[in-house]
């Protein structure tokens, strides 16, 4: 019993930032109908930026988060403006293989820049577990299930709290009424990127911070993860992209626990497939968020 | 207020507007009439933005806007209530009205009000998301969602297709309204008939261009009814 609730408690921090990872490719994939494969290269570009900076100064923690930040929104802009920007109302497959060569460019780039498989990141928490009952509560996972709560409801309050988020909204309904509406559609959609970028820098910096290591595999990662996630709460819906970041977390730490690390990616990958073949209701959301 | 000189507008090699002229004065109901396939959407879509003519000029209060981006050409003052209505569906018709009012940066409370006013049932389903709201209903909508950004020139595109005829005398009643309070409206009909009836001047356009112009009344009105809905070429 006890396992299985520590099992669970991993499996819900681990799910919160596979959540955060499919909440930003969600909003990619909501706005544009394009799937973004350089979402997760670009969180890994941003964390190379903080490794890098890490490596060379001597700075505290929350200018790392700063750097990877910065990095992440700059690698996401490019890729906005190369890949998505042009094809807006284009060629969606011409998108996406545009972007997987820029998977490649920022694969090429780090690797250049800092050769080796793997670099230390400062750790965000050096001390032992707490310890609640028979359970242990890691802090960066305490962290990392606040942060996706926290930046979820940011996100949620932005769409259908503001004025900008209605235009959003506006856009992801029927583009063509949104931009005789007075909406500048292109502004849009490239703030909605930031955002996405800026929800990818900070997760990343939460997952590498927790792993203490950085290599140049959490580009795939990251995007193996996110695209997973978001397909498992069916495409382009928010509540979705959340639930099937949990449910893969969830479905992950039992299954490495019970059955081994070989059959937990099976099982996840055997789950989309079921899901994928079954085609629940909640799989066919045709409106986004 | 509206010139619009030697317009043309293509898909790809094939011109769907080859050449228009057109002008609608400030405080008119003007209105183009013609067959399916003439041009009359594509010159609505050009003058909003939405396509660019390759060649042409279109003057709004004496500025160029031809090739101006959408959002652009709201912003001086001209807002499209566009075919097939093209309402937002998964957002509430309060969201639907904000949507419209985005460039505004002054409190928009007072139009809502009036929108409402104007159009009780678009009140009742206020908090109704606007893919549930009936065909009538949803063209209410897009002329308030359009009316929220304060247009000096309304145009509106086929506002009466699919409709009920009772719906289409209430969507005739309130064109005839909003002139009364000052828009300019530049109205796109397939329904010759009741556009006649409001339309202080017409335009005939017939594969791409301008065939026939004048104020009802100066041709027989079964002609023009002929002619818009089958074309002179074909008879």
């Amino acid at each position: 019993m006890t396992d299985f609730l520590q099992n669970t408690l991993d499996g819900a921090a681990l799910g919160a930032s596979y959540a955060l990872l499919a909440l930003g490719f969600t909003l990619i994939f909501g706005i544009l109908r394009r799937a973004n494969l350089s979402y997760g290269p670009a969180i890994m570009f941003g964390a190379y930026v903080a490794t890098w900076v890490s490596l060379n100064f001597h700075v505290g923690l929350f200018v790392l988060a700063l750097a990877m930040l910065a990095g992440t929104l700059l690698a996401g802009a490019y890729v906005e403006r190369l890949c998505f920007a042009p094809h807006a109302k284009g060629s969606a497959v011409a998108a996406m293989v545009a972007s997987f060569a820029l998977w490649m460019q920022f694969e090429e780039l780090a690797t250049w820049a800092l050769p080796r498989h793997l670099y230390a990141f400062p750790a965000l928490y050096e001390g032992s577990p707490l310890s609640l009952g028979p359970l242990l509560l890691r802090p960066e996972a305490i962290l990392m299930l606040g942060s996706a709560v926290l930046i979820c409801a940011a996100v949620w309050g932005l769409l259908y709290r503001t004025r900008f988020g209605t235009a959003v909204r506006a856009v992801i309904d029927d583009p063509r009424a949104a931009e005789v509406s007075g909406i500048h559609v292109g502004a849009v959609m490239a703030r909605v990127f930031a955002l996405a970028s800026a929800i990818g820098g900070l997760t990343g910096f939460l997952i590498v911070s927790s792993q203490g290591q950085v290599t140049p595999m959490l580009g795939m990662w990251s995007t193996l993860k996110g695209l997973l996630a978001m397909m498992l709460g069916g495409l382009g819906s928010l509540p979705g992209a959340i639930a099937g970041g949990l449910l893969l977390g969830l479905v992950e730490a039992h299954s490495q626990w019970y059955l081994g690390p070989q059959v937990r990616d099976f099982l996840a990958y055997l789950l989309l497939f079921v899901l994928l073949a079954l085609r629940p209701p909640w799989m066919n959301t045709r409106s986004a968020y | 207020m509206l010139k619009v000189r030697d317009v043309v507008t293509a898909y790809g090699k094939i011109e769907a507007l080859k050449g228009v002229s057109l002008d609608v004065a400030q405080g008119s109901i003007t209105c183009l009439l013609g067959p399916n396939g003439a041009g009359k959407t594509t010159l609505m879509m050009t003058i909003a933005g939405l396509l660019k003519p390759g060649k042409g000029s279109i003057r709004f209060q004496d500025a160029e806007i031809a090739g101006a981006r959408p959002h652009a050409i709201v912003a001086r003052g001209i807002a499209l209530v566009p075919e097939n209505r093209l309402v937002f569906p998964s957002m509430t018709v309060l969201e639907n009205l904000h949507a419209g009012a985005y460039q505004r940066n002054d409190p928009i409370g007072e139009d809502l009000e009036r929108m409402f006013s104007r159009f009780p049932r678009l009140k009742e389903r206020a908090s109704q998301p606007a893919g549930t709201l009936s065909g009538g209903e949803q063209q209410m909508l897009a002329v308030a969602r359009a009316l929220m950004s304060r247009p000096r020139l309304l145009l509106m595109d086929e506002p009466s297709l699919g409709l009920a005829p009772m719906v289409v005398e209430e969507i005739f009643r309130i064109i005839g309204e909003l002139h009364r309070d000052g828009v300019t409206i530049f109205l796109v009909e397939q329904n010759a008939h009741m556009a006649l009836k409001v339309a202080q001047h017409f335009y005939l356009i017939e594969q791409g261009r301008i065939s026939f112009s004048g104020n009802p009344g100066s041709l027989a009105e079964d002609e023009v009814i002929r002619r818009a809905y089958l074309g002179t070429a074909r008879v």
